[in-house]
């Protein structure tokens, strides 16, 4: 491995981090949200009855969403990429019937060695507001690039 | 803390019954000295669990210390599930540098101020000075491992001054990865800890240092490891 750098790291996260870099509109169908749930076994009513007074998509429905691009234009690639993983945070309901907005940044870049070599993570994020602009979700998405040696 | 755990002896299973060996024979901790939690990027165990997962299995662990990749955890305070459980649980840090991963043990504010923990670019020579100045310890962790152990690197770069101490039992080494530790351990006459490098619950106590002193605190740990008074284990296939 000889001597490692990161500064290219640091250069990215300068240039990369938290600037939305796309934007895109869901429509959140009742029958997609319930079949979701239902695969994903979920019993609860709300998730699976539409006329159920607090009818929502399960909380990870958001992370099956995705926005027109998974990185910015011009960002480097530091090697091959493979899905490192999502995670989903939830702050209020995201309702069937709606039409959500998704805004994407990058909100991590970050490096790490192992036995392959150095490994570059990017952590994209999806923001997801409703009609009334209310920060309902956020969705991230790692990729890892092993560097090529 | 009681290396029995107040538990009747027809519970204890093979693995207590070499803990109890141990403490016939003079040994009064067993410490698993690498380990990571969900607070570390790859880490999938969250501490509750290791706790659990300890006592369900009877494993003769009397506590473990969180080595978080890149990062001191400044949040978490696990002195409740300490209690609980009757286990030492300490916090230290995993490094990157350009001789490989480095633990660090004893690491304070003024430490975390002197270098950038989240680098992976880190020189090996600047940690051990920074831990030396601020009363902590470094000790490289699995070095037999390609490209993130020490000893793949002392070829290239020499053999780095100030290393007293090196990681010579890894629950997660391959092949042959752990007896390059012992064999250039032995020859540079460096003095060897044993941790597991779990990232899941399942492999907690793999490997372990026992200390004939009592262990409660980091400073307990700093000073045993300075004095020198421990001795690698390796569980492998018992836990």
């Amino acid at each position: 491995m000889g001597m490692i750098v990161d500064q290219d790291i640091a250069e990215a996260r300068d240039q990369f981090l938290n600037q939305d870099f796309d934007e895109k509109t869901f429509v959140i169908p009742a029958e997609k949200t319930i079949e979701y749930a239902r695969l994903c076994g979920e019993t609860a009513a709300r998730f699976l009855d539409p006329a159920h007074p607090d009818f929502q998509a399960p909380p990870t429905f958001v992370a099956s969403l995705s926005g027109s691009r998974a990185l910015p234009e011009n960002f480097p690639r530091f090697g091959l990429g493979m899905d490192a993983g999502k995670g989903v945070e939830c702050f209020l309901p995201v309702r069937p019937g709606t039409t959500i907005t998704g805004r994407t940044h990058l909100h991590d870049i970050y490096s790490k060695t192992g036995r392959s070599g150095r490994m570059v993570f990017a952590v994209s994020r999806i923001e997801f507001f409703d009609a009334a602009g209310q920060h309902l979700a956020n969705a991230d998405s790692r990729v890892v690039m092993r560097e090529k040696s | 803390m009681s290396l029995a755990h107040r538990r009747p002896l027809w519970q204890f299973c093979p693995a207590h019954c070499i803990q109890l060996f141990l403490h016939f024979v003079g040994v009064l901790v067993l410490l698993d000295l690498h380990t990571h939690s969900i607070k570390s990027d790859d880490g999938r165990a969250k501490v509750e669990n290791y706790c659990q997962w300890i006592r369900s299995k009877n494993l003769p662990l009397d506590g473990f210390v969180l080595t978080e990749h890149r990062q001191f955890d400044n949040e978490s305070d696990y002195s409740a599930l300490a209690e609980k459980f009757d286990l030492c649980i300490l916090k230290a840090s995993e490094v990157e540098t350009e001789y490989g991963h480095v633990l660090v043990y004893g690491v304070t504010p003024a430490l975390q101020e002197a270098f950038d923990f989240a680098s992976i670019a880190l020189p090996l020579a600047k940690v051990i000075e920074a831990c030396n100045a601020h009363g902590a310890v470094a000790v490289p962790c699995h070095p037999g491992r390609p490209r993130v152990g020490m000893f793949a690197h002392t070829d290239e770069l020499g053999v780095p001054e100030g290393v007293n101490i090196v990681e010579i039992y890894n629950g997660g080494s391959r092949d042959q990865e752990d007896q390059i530790a012992i064999d250039n351990a032995t020859r540079l006459n460096y003095q060897g800890v044993g941790g597991s490098d779990s990232h899941i619950v399942s492999h907690v106590g793999r490997c372990a240092t026992r200390f004939d002193d009592q262990i409660e605190s980091m400073d307990d740990l700093v000073a045993a490891l300075k004095a020198g008074k421990f001795e690698a284990v390796s569980l492998k296939g018992t836990v």
